[in-house]
């Protein structure tokens, strides 16, 4: 009986780091594992639709605290120059040849195929979410989030983490009405330096986009500096000139 | 003498325009040409491996160089079936035509680059268009749309010389608070704008408070004979001055306000203000207001006395975005066009061109025919030229999970004589840099009304696009 105890107890403290952590430190701890607060990074984002065709997307963001986030296309030629920008729950696009910002939602997509606006530009978790509640699973814990607010693209989040480090891997999107709206599967872990270490690669498929898939591919994610001027509406035409 | 009318013996309009379609046969047969060359069968070999899909996850875009440049082709054809019966039919074409169709084929080439060191970034935008039509047979034409050189000390400081496009307002088909801006064309209004030559600014400052950003735009526009000559798009001719606005930027409680002014000592005073904010995640409401003081409006008479009226006209838009939970996105707009001509106004113009037409016809006499083409060619003959217009555009994204496919259609509605156009579109962006783009435009409206009295009926238009 008191080995039984004694194991109990000694397990209890090997899971008591995790279990120390409530479920919306634990997120926003996912959040930093991710990225810094303040960063650069390239992306490039691979549409591929059910006839193995696909459609390639290049884009350097910037982002700074848990919501502002600026990108700018830098491929295909047709898209090139294409900024985007989010601070909070607001959203603008701007085209050069339209030469003005236009706000858009988080629904749409500037993509286009299974990544909505709100997926390209994703600011932390924890900002958007509330985690309610936290549950063990295979080396790690699955996360049960809630939207903080209506205006939040997808109402409920289902996040599984794993390791030390608390990566994510998987994450399932639902509407209101309980409906998966689309699954978000992370890879490929990489040291990108200068302690950044996370998933390369993202892959999302839909039930509600059958045969299609789309990718994200990181790259170069690095902690930069950045003024608060940057995450302006007339800052959005200049974006590509933070690149170094 | 009389009119000149059609030989062709009774056909119907449909084979009169397949032969017309084929006697533009070298236009024509070069732009199938194109279409045939760019078909996705031909264009998705490359694209497509055969059993797995062998994702590249390199970034060669990821290591920056001090140049870019781009490009865009494009290949476009234009058919616009007259409306032989209409005011400004008669107007141009006194005579009439024997065809009953305007053929035009554009070959595009816009081209941009720029070239940074330090913090000087020079940038240019060129566009050049060869054309073919009924009328003119082969023409070229370019342009500079924009050649500007940016001085960028720091992210809050912008400092802009030369030929650049500053557009402002809110509104999606008008903006009356867009005071250093080309007219837009209603039937496009996404379409790229050719510049003013200026001197800019932008001071931005975010803050922590309520109010998280506030940037201010200064501009200098000289006009004079040899630069800035069209400004505002002024037919009355052309007075050297020098023009001077600006535009106050707020960020506050989620919501986007400018306030605008321009001012010179020949131009009109003018100011404005605009705002755009999300009620919700899927509804967007803005609007913009201008004021331009001591306006000028010229009216003519039945008998073509051209009178002014002085007075401050009053322009204002409101309009919503909705996006459904289908994908489907409304924009709907109300514009009272303050500066433009009242119904009465109107119906005295096109009496004044229907009598001039009458009396060419009956005594050859081109006075008051002319008369009425002048004025329709400075005060008349435009886009949205009276009061009160409704515009709604809904567009379908992807429909039927047919990626990068969006049908949509707008229509454009004169409150003050009930006269509209339909304008259904589809865009199809299928390969990589590749576009096609296809736009049917009917126009609507009876007797004396804007667009029924309008030069054609229906205009079809296909373009293909490539960027590289």
């Amino acid at each position: 009986m008191k080995k039984a105890l004694l194991t109990v107890f000694i397990c209890l403290c090997i899971s008591a780091p995790a279990f120390a952590l409530d479920g919306n430190e634990m997120l926003e701890k996912v959040d930093r594992n991710l990225n810094p607060e303040s960063f650069e990074m390239y992306r490039k984002l691979i549409n591929t639709e059910s006839d193995g065709s696909k459609k390639e997307f290049v884009m350097y963001s910037v982002k700074k605290g848990k919501d502002k986030i600026a990108s700018v296309f830098l491929s295909p030629a047709s898209e090139k120059g294409r900024s985007t920008l989010r601070v909070g729950e607001n959203m603008w696009l701007y085209i050069p040849n339209v030469g003005k910002p236009i706000r858009i939602t988080s629904l749409q997509s500037v993509t286009g195929g299974i990544f909505n606006n709100s997926d390209i530009m994703r600011v932390d978790y924890s900002a958007e979410y509330n985690c309610e509640k936290v549950e063990p699973a295979d080396d790690g814990h699955i996360l049960h989030l809630k939207a903080r607010t209506n205006t939040v693209a997808y109402d409920r989040v289902k996040m599984r983490v794993y390791g030390e480090r608390l990566l994510p891997d998987k994450l399932e999107c639902f509407a209101s009405s309980g409906m998966l709206i689309k699954t978000l599967y992370f890879k490929e872990v990489k040291d990108f330096g200068g302690g950044i270490v996370r998933p390369a690669v993202i892959e999302t498929d839909s039930p509600l986009y059958k045969g299609y898939k789309s990718v994200i591919v990181f790259a170069k994610v690095k902690a930069k500096e950045l003024p608060d001027e940057v995450f302006t509406l007339n800052y959005m035409s200049k974006i590509e000139g933070l690149r170094k | 003498m009389q009119l000149m009318q059609s030989q062709n013996p009774p056909e119907s309009e449909i084979t009169k325009l397949s032969l017309q379609i084929w006697r533009r046969s070298p236009a024509f047969l070069f732009f199938l040409i194109f279409i045939y060359i760019s078909t996705p069968g031909y264009i998705f070999a490359e694209d497509k491996s055969s059993d797995t899909i062998d994702l590249d996850f390199e970034i060669p875009e990821a290591e920056k160089k001090p140049y870019s440049f781009n490009a865009e082709i494009k290949i476009s054809e234009t058919i616009r079936g007259f409306d032989k019966d209409s005011l400004l039919f008669n107007q141009k074409y006194p005579n009439s035509r024997d065809d009953g169709t305007f053929f035009q084929t554009d070959l595009n080439l816009r081209a941009e680059g720029s070239y940074e060191i330090g913090i000087v970034k020079l940038y240019a935008r060129l566009s050049g268009e060869l054309y073919y039509n009924n009328d003119e047979d082969w023409e070229n034409g370019q342009r500079t749309e924009e050649a500007y050189v940016s001085l960028l000390p720091s992210p809050s400081l912008t400092l802009d010389i030369g030929k650049k496009v500053s557009k402002w307002g809110k509104g999606y088909a008008w903006n009356p608070a867009a005071f250093f801006s080309r007219p837009k064309d209603i039937e496009d209004p996404d379409a790229t704008q050719e510049g003013y030559y200026v001197v800019s600014g932008d001071l931005i400052k975010s803050t922590d408070s309520p109010l998280r950003t506030i940037a201010l735009t200064p501009v200098i526009l000289p006009v004079s004979e040899d630069i800035n000559d069209k400004w505002g798009n002024d037919e009355r001719g052309t007075e050297r001055d020098i023009l001077w606005g600006g535009k106050i930027y707020f960020f506050a409680f989620d919501t986007d306000m400018d306030i605008m002014f321009l001012a010179g000592e020949k131009v009109e005073d003018r100011f404005g203000a605009d705002f755009s904010k999300n009620i919700s995640v899927n509804f967007e409401i803005h609007g913009e207001a201008a004021i331009v003081l001591d306006y000028v409006r010229y009216v003519t008479d039945q008998q073509g006395n051209l009178t002014q009226k002085k007075y401050n006209a009053k322009n204002y838009l409101l309009g919503i975005r909705y996006l459904t939970s289908h994908d489907t996105t409304y924009i709907f707009e109300y514009f009272r066009n303050g500066q433009g001509y009242t119904r009465d106004e109107m119906k005295d113009y096109f009496t004044l061109v229907e009598d001039g037409y009458k009396e060419y016809v009956s005594t050859q006499t081109m006075a008051k025919l002319s008369e009425s083409r002048q004025y329709g060619h400075q005060f008349y003959n435009r886009q949205t030229v009276m009061k009160d217009y409704l515009y709604l555009k809904v567009s379908q994204k992807e429909p039927y999970d047919i990626l990068y496919f969006t049908p949509s259609v707008a229509c454009i509605y004169n409150v003050n004589d009930k006269s509209g156009s339909i304008i259904p579109q589809i865009t199809y962006t299928p390969i990589t840099n590749f576009e096609f783009e296809f736009k049917t435009t009917f126009l609507l409206g009876k007797d004396y009304a804007e667009y029924g009295e309008k030069l054609n009926d229906y205009k079809v238009y296909a373009a293909v696009r490539y960027y590289f």
